[in-house]
């Protein structure tokens, strides 16, 4: 049984919508009482220091972990109730790479094009194409393990897109990447919006966050501080920088703390 | 979550870690090193016991040519006899290698040194005995810090003197009924003993340890398999992937178990293969009903290999409750040597443990050819660890992988 998409999803026509979303860790708030409205189609650049909670947030809305309270609608459907739904509509690049280094590029896009039941011949197609997108089809029959990061991460990318999901997260993208592959990367996301996929990006970058984002929301201890359009912000605080925006933002003293969770299970929220 | 199994997706994540299996060659060949190196080493510990046949006279050994020494204190004629004999009947069936000592001291020092593993001492007056009609002693010592050897050596030594005994008692028999009339036998030892095989064939320990072998194989290899995998997976970010499609949970954990399972099997028929070329043993019941054992075995455990990846944070924490959970296992539940030989309190703890009952189940189909209906109650128990361990580790997996 398939649950109809929820009203306010559909009244909106936002592609993400979240009220009041708030995830513990035992003592730990790592997501307080968030409200989000992401819109279809834009690049929403989702910024803060260490430790704010954005892979958090991503985590949840992408069902990788349940929140504590609060409502979620990712594409039209609750992230609680109508999971599948959701998983069936998004995209997820996150910090670590998932891909397996024994399996080639191809290999790699069709194990995970099967997951969702997309058949052989159009998956194999359609993971020629986009290979072909990230100019990657020469290699496509060798090992990821022997990639370099850079070739990774397009792969990853490409992964990600396979079928055709409405709103694609962006954890990190670019970090650890050289100066090349980080420009192809970054024309990359702004070919997919182009293409009409809603995407959600998290960066430290702040010039990539200026230079790709529709809209930056900002987010410290766990809670939304502003958002805005790169160029509202800089006139707003009267400044050609973004950095200059976050540090008046959310301070200048550096984040180190340790909440205990580092232990735990692997690739927990940890920005 | 309602959701329904996906065999097809389950099939794809099997398919998926075989390759990844297949493709790293240095991982490959210790799995195939694995289960050589295990059988092999235990096929040393335990060699296989031999069998004596006392109609022909032939001692069988596991141990050829130990080192003994005779100490002849006699001069007489029977008592060189004796010796002569004792000497070539270990030659001869390649039992001992025999060396004479002056003394008693003499071979005793040589002993505490280790360079002898026994000592025969033919006592002064050992012929004069003999001579006068009385039945005589030989002394012997063995290197009692060694409890095996000098079990088989004391045994064999015995065996010798039992051959040579009945030859004298043959002679006097005949001596003393010159017709013929009575069968020696019936004076020396009027009843003998014959064994009727519950199986075909000569049966060594080995016969005993291939199928306990085999089910701690398959079982504890599925089950650290499982906990490996998913908690590397885990911890790689690969487990994402898996997580944020749409695929239900139930079809990652059949996917992961089934691959495990293959692995498992594939080790445990190298076992039971090797051990036929190696010691011998014979297979006398189906490969079916063996399998279904051992699948059945592999999902009565399976469920705690996932309750683990549940509870541990991370993958070297899994890999170490799984060996301390195997390792005890191993002895308790019958697989080294038979579980009537422990205290009975450490029996009933092995006995609530579904390996027992695998294995148990496995021996009976391998050696004595048993069918599904003889080994039911192991599979009926076999079936309910398995609902058990499930019903348990399907809702702590659900909530791990979205804490």
């Amino acid at each position: 049984m398939t649950l109809q998409r929820t009203e306010l999803g559909s009244l909106t026509g936002n592609a993400i919508e979240t009220h009041g979303l708030t995830k513990k860790f035992n003592n730990f708030t790592a997501v307080d009482n968030v409200d989000l409205s992401v819109h279809r189609g834009e690049i929403y650049g989702f910024l803060g220091p260490n430790g704010a909670g954005k892979s958090t947030t991503i985590r949840m809305l992408c069902t990788l972990l349940a929140p504590t309270s609060g409502s979620a609608v990712v594409d039209g459907y609750d992230i609680v109730k109508q999971g599948d739904d959701v998983r069936k509509r998004i995209g997820l690049v996150s910090e670590k790479m998932i891909m397996y280094p024994r399996l080639t590029a191809l290999e790699n896009l069709m194990f995970f094009g099967r997951l969702y039941r997309i058949d052989r011949d159009t998956l194999r197609k359609r993971s020629e194409d986009l290979l072909e997108l990230v100019k990657l089809t020469p290699f496509k029959d060798k090992l990821v393990g022997g990639f370099s990061s850079g070739m990774r991460q397009r792969v990853n990318v490409i992964r990600a897109i396979l079928h055709d999901p409405d709103i694609l997260f962006l954890d990190e993208p670019t970090t650890a990447l050289d100066p090349q592959s980080t420009r192809f990367v970054r024309d990359l996301v702004k070919e997919l919006r182009q293409r009409g996929h809603t995407i959600v990006l998290t960066t430290h970058i702040m010039e990539e966050a200026d230079e790709l984002s529709d809209r930056v929301c900002i987010i410290d201890h766990g809670k939304v501080m502003a958002v805005n359009t790169p160029a509202g912000f800089k006139e707003r605080y009267n400044t050609n920088s973004l950095l200059e925006v976050f540090l008046e933002l959310t301070g200048r003293e550096l984040r180190d703390s340790a909440n205990g969770r580092i232990s735990m299970r692997a690739p927990m929220g940890r920005s | 979550m309602a959701q329904r199994i996906t065999w097809g997706l389950a099939w794809d994540i099997a398919r998926r870690d075989l390759l990844d299996l297949w493709r790293s060659k240095m991982l490959l060949f210790f799995f195939i090193l694995f289960p050589i190196l295990l059988m092999s080493m235990f096929g040393y510990i335990y060699p296989p016991v031999p069998k004596s046949n006392p109609n022909t006279g032939t001692i069988a050994t596991a141990f050829p040519n130990l080192p003994v020494s005779i100490v002849q204190m006699d001069n007489g004629q029977a008592a060189n006899q004796v010796a002569a004999q004792f000497i070539q009947i270990s030659r001869q069936q390649g039992l001992f290698a025999v060396s004479e000592s002056p003394s008693f001291q003499a071979a005793r020092n040589q002993l505490v040194a280790g360079s002898l593993k026994g000592i025969i001492v033919i006592p002064e007056g050992f012929s004069n005995d003999l001579d006068s009609r009385q039945p005589a002693t030989v002394q012997i010592t063995v290197d009692e810090t060694n409890p095996t050897t000098a079990s088989v050596v004391q045994s064999e030594i015995s065996a010798i003197f039992n051959i040579i005994g009945s030859q004298i008692s043959n002679q006097n028999i005949s001596a003393m009924d010159p017709g013929n009339s009575v069968n020696p036998s019936f004076v020396i030892q009027p009843i003998s003993v014959t064994q009727e095989p519950l199986i075909r064939g000569t049966s060594s320990s080995f016969q005993f340890l291939a199928p306990g072998f085999m089910a701690l194989t398959v079982i504890t290899g599925s089950l650290q398999g499982v906990a490996t995998a998913i908690s590397r997976e885990k911890e790689q970010g690969t487990m994402d992937g898996l997580l944020v499609a749409p695929v239900p949970h139930q079809s990652i954990i059949l996917g992961k178990v089934a691959a495990q399972t293959v692995r498992g099997l594939i080790q445990g028929f190298l076992i039971l293969g090797l051990s036929m070329i190696l010691f011998g043993v014979q297979i006398y019941g189906s490969p079916v009903i063996m399998v279904i054992v051992l699948l059945l075995g592999t999902a009565s455990f399976v469920g705690v290999g996932i309750i683990l990846t549940a509870v541990a944070p991370d993958q070297e924490t899994a890999q170490m409750m799984t060996v301390l959970l195997q390792f005890p296992m191993m002895f308790i539940s019958g697989i080294l040597f038979p579980i009537d030989q422990l205290p009975v309190w450490m029996q009933y703890i092995g006995k609530a443990l579904p390996l027992y009952f695998a294995a148990d189940a496995l021996r009976k189909v391998i050696i004595l050819n048993a069918s599904l209906s003889v080994i039911m109650p192991d599979v009926i128990i076999l079936v309910i660890y398995t609902f058990l361990t499930m019903t348990i580790a399907l809702p702590l997996f659900e909530r791990a992988m979205r804490r």
